[in-house]
């Protein structure tokens, strides 16, 4: 029987302390392995795979709670809310007929100039099965993986702007980075200005670095993607800024934002498809030619 | 109330009870909460690993803190060897002052975890600052006060099943 006071009357196994020792130095090789070499990609995939099932059972209680509370919404809500829908496609209507004929207009254009147009195709719907509970680490998890063809380095929006970028995927899952990351990056323009710029998550935020402390740029100015890197399509919502300030004796502004979608707060997410292919890069210019071998000889000697 | 604890006579815990008791905190792990309150929630296996550790130090000791911190790495998607480094840390704390830990009542209790919590959090916070990661603020320590004031609580529906009912 064992009891909780039971005395140990042989040494059985290692002593504590190098039970410790022991467990430190692997839990530190880990550490590095996994976060400076990222040896440990294909255990995490292994085991994301055995945990699927208790993560898809948690969700379940949940989204049933959701269905039923659904089931149970009041006339007077559906009423309100259907005339509110309403009202709102009017408006979207309006601006739609005005879309529609600025997109010809702009195709045309893009024809006459030769260039080609890059068509919107509809992306996957996913699901945001958790959030880490570890507060450092800024990524969600979704329920599609390879089996709905996602790669890492896709974008990934909700309804209002951009929320971050596929980086892991798994056999059934994805993990998507969000901005606000810190080391995420989006290329973005301003849209008032149309002056470019880089956006930086530090961890809980976003933030313009290495923009002069002259440039042109006021809280309320409204980000969007540039589309010059190839991955975000142009025109997706970023951030807003909400503060700048210019200290005086640094060469650089200090530009806050705040991040458009619901970065923390969305249940459904797109996964956007991979852009048609770039044009390659122009061909690096022609080194100049090296004086003569010759030439070379015949100076030295 | 120091004393009603040893004396009452409990019926041996089973392995299954704690696997069982693991499992239910990672589901909790796992819930998808709002995302606020992840803020003040506390690390529910944490606390089971300090109260199995107390308690059977026989059963869960350094080896085992170390493989559960494993799991709810994968679990809650942080690094590999981040909980599984603190777990092991704390699980060592209790194990060299363990004859004394039971013999505590409660609120003592409460204390000794709310301090192996914080260490817990100084641990993980420390491996994110030397990794370079930013400093999330000082609501991140605010989980293990919550732990600890649930701790009572904790102990008590734990013992609920190893009772003799012959009141």
């Amino acid at each position: 029987m064992n009891f909780a006071n039971t005395p140990r009357f042989s040494n059985q196994g290692l002593r504590p302390g190098s039970q410790l020792l022991l467990c430190t130095l692997t839990s530190l090789a880990l550490l590095v392995g996994d976060s400076q070499f990222g040896l440990m990609d294909r255990t995490r995939d292994a085991l994301s795979v055995v945990l699927y099932p208790i993560q898809r059972a948690v969700n379940m209680p949940m989204a049933a709670a959701a269905h039923i509370g659904e089931f149970f919404i009041t006339q007077t809500a559906l009423k309100q809310e259907n005339a509110e829908l309403r009202s709102r496609e009017l408006a979207q209507s309006a601006r739609l007929a005005r879309l529609t004929s600025l997109e010809q207009e702009v195709q045309q254009l893009k024809a006459l100039n030769g260039l080609r147009t890059n068509n919107l195709q509809a992306g996957q719907l996913g699901e945001v099965l958790y959030t880490a509970r570890d507060p450092f680490s800024y990524k969600i998890i979704i329920d599609k993986g390879l089996d709905a063809k996602l790669a890492a380095g896709l974008p990934v929006v909700d309804e209002r702007g951009l929320l971050g970028q596929v980086t892991r995927v798994q056999p059934l899952t994805a993990e998507v980075t969000l901005i606000i990351d810190k080391n995420q990056m989006v290329p973005v323009v301003n849209q008032r200005t149309g002056q470019r710029s880089l956006l930086y998550g530090y961890g809980g935020g976003v933030e313009v670095r290495y923009l002069p402390a002259a440039a042109d740029i006021q809280p309320g100015d409204l980000l969007v993607t540039s589309g010059i890197d190839g991955l975000y399509s142009e025109g997706i919502p970023v951030a807003r800024v909400t503060r700048v300030d210019r200290p005086a004796g640094a060469s650089f502004a200090r530009v806050l934002c705040q991040s458009i979608a619901g970065v923390q707060s969305s249940r459904y997410v797109l996964v956007l498809p991979p852009r048609a292919a770039m044009p390659p890069r122009p061909a690096p210019a022609p080194q100049p030619a090296k004086p003569k071998k010759k030439k070379d000889t015949e100076d030295e000697g | 109330m120091s004393y009603d604890r040893p004396q009452e006579l409990l019926k041996p815990v089973k392995r299954r009870f704690i696997t069982l008791t693991f499992a239910l905190a990672l589901m909790m792990e796992l819930l998808p909460l709002p995302v606020g309150s992840t803020r003040w929630l506390p690390d529910f296996v944490g606390l089971l690993i300090l109260y199995w550790a107390i308690n059977q130090p026989r059963r869960i000791g350094i080896g085992m803190g170390f493989l559960i911190g494993l799991i709810v790495d994968v679990s809650t998607n942080s690094l590999f060897g981040q909980h599984a480094l603190a777990y092991s840390v704390t699980t060592y704390l209790v194990m060299l002052r363990q004859r004394q830990l039971v013999m505590f009542n409660l609120g003592q209790q409460a204390l000794v975890v709310l301090t192996l919590m914080l260490a817990n959090q100084l641990i993980m916070a420390l491996i994110r600052l030397a990794l370079g990661s930013a400093f999330v603020g000082a609501g991140y320590f605010l989980p293990p006060l919550m732990g600890a004031l649930l701790w009572p609580l904790l102990t008590k529906l734990l013992l609920l099943p190893y009772r003799h009912h012959t009141l």
